[in-house]
């Protein structure tokens, strides 16, 4: 029986790079995955502006650092999802992996279609209208706990 | 609540017509709505020239004067409604822009990654038509430079549109109805990065066409 793949950490970005939310599931830790975040940015930006663009939205494994394998996905309108698994010696299977992502992408999409966001957004221009920055912010909790919900079920999960 | 469910929720559906209703009402109700908002702002600024803050509103406006060359009208994509209807249209609009830009999120959650404009332009013909209007766009015209014309003969919010006061009055009706789709048009394409105008154009409903007008450089 194979183990589920334990998630450490889950970073969305924005398109413009700005950090949405970067959530994780171990204490003391912040800071290094705030650092994973950032340079998986730099691989996802190596992949998806090369000369060969890739049309699926998963970009698979990013990297692996000391204990962790960065995973990254970017959604058609170029939000940014990376997620850290913690690295075992099981098999981590991409279909797991993409389903985690879909997860995810629900997620913020339920989270960032709240009409109540726009209300204190700090921009009124509808140009650059993006309740990005909003949803993930600590007023909202809405996609906090989603993504919690999805470690959860990730934890009882057994493919 | 198992991985599988959060990564694929069961579709949730809506009674067509009950939809189709509230879609058409809005327009009526927004029109009370801003037009109780319109009051209080004439309101408070009445008040406000009678306490001597501010210099008393200038009482008849100038009509058009700087519109009337028709060349810079059709540039502005606000000039295709008239004055009074210009707070229901940007009411519409806001809405839509949120309604589609959300929208986008969801449709393309399957779809792989968007390769160019014109592929962007293709899925709000396909994806974005179909889901919201039943149907795909008839006819899409560009000419490769940013500018693309969505043409619809049967556009759906403006099948049910007549009015017994004649066809001007039922034109400037259709004018607003499409306001809301021009709104999800153009939330739908800022989600993408695309951030042009989108102008809504009726000679004869239902037939309607968006003109959709992007910078240069995408």
């Amino acid at each position: 029986m194979p183990q589920p793949p334990r998630l450490n950490a889950v970073a969305l970005i924005s398109p413009q790079n700005h950090p949405i939310l970067i959530r994780t599931f171990q204490k003391g830790d912040e800071l290094k995955y705030h650092y994973v975040a950032h340079t998986s940015l730099d691989v996802i930006e190596e992949r998806t502006s090369g000369k060969t663009k890739p049309t699926e939205c998963y970009l698979g494994l990013l990297y692996v650092m000391d204990d962790v394998a960065a995973y990254g996905y970017i959604t058609p309108l170029k939000v940014k999802i990376v997620i850290a698994l913690a690295l075992t010696d099981s098999v981590v299977r991409d279909a797991d992996v993409v389903m985690i992502f879909k997860a995810l992408h629900m997620a913020f999409y339920e989270a960032v279609s709240n009409p109540f966001l726009k209300l204190d957004g700090v921009s009124e221009s509808t140009a650059d209208y993006s309740p990005y920055q909003a949803v993930g912010s600590m007023k909202w909790k809405r996609l906090r706990q989603a993504v919690d919900e999805i470690h959860r079920a990730l934890c009882a999960y057994a493919p | 609540m198992s991985l599988v469910a959060l990564a694929d929720p069961p579709a949730v559906y809506v009674d067509g017509a009950a939809m189709d209703c509230l879609v058409i009402e809005a327009v009526s109700a927004l029109r009370a709505s801003s037009a109780v908002a319109a009051a209080r702002a004439t309101k408070i600024e009445l008040e406000m020239a009678q306490a001597g803050f501010v210099p008393p509103p200038p009482v008849a406006k100038l009509q058009h004067s700087s519109k009337d060359s028709v060349g810079s009208n059709t540039a502005r994509p606000h000039s295709y409604v008239d004055e009074e209807d210009e707070g229901v249209r940007s009411r519409l609009e806001a809405i839509g822009l949120h309604v589609g830009a959300n929208y986008a999120e969801k449709l393309c959650r399957d779809r792989p990654l968007f390769s160019d404009s014109l592929d962007a332009i293709k899925f709000i013909c396909k994806e974005l038509w179909v889901s919201c209007w039943d149907k795909q766009v008839d006819n899409l015209r560009t000419n490769h430079r940013g500018v693309f014309v969505l043409q619809d003969n049967t556009f759906k919010p403006l099948t049910r549109i007549s009015s017994w006061e004649g066809r001007a009055e039922t034109l400037k009706r259709a004018k607003l109805a499409a306001a809301f789709p021009a709104g999800i048009i153009r939330g739908a394409l800022s989600r993408m990065g695309l951030h042009g105008t989108v102008t809504p154009e009726i000679t004869a409903p239902p037939h309607c066409t968006f003109q959709i007008k992007l910078p240069k450089n995408t």
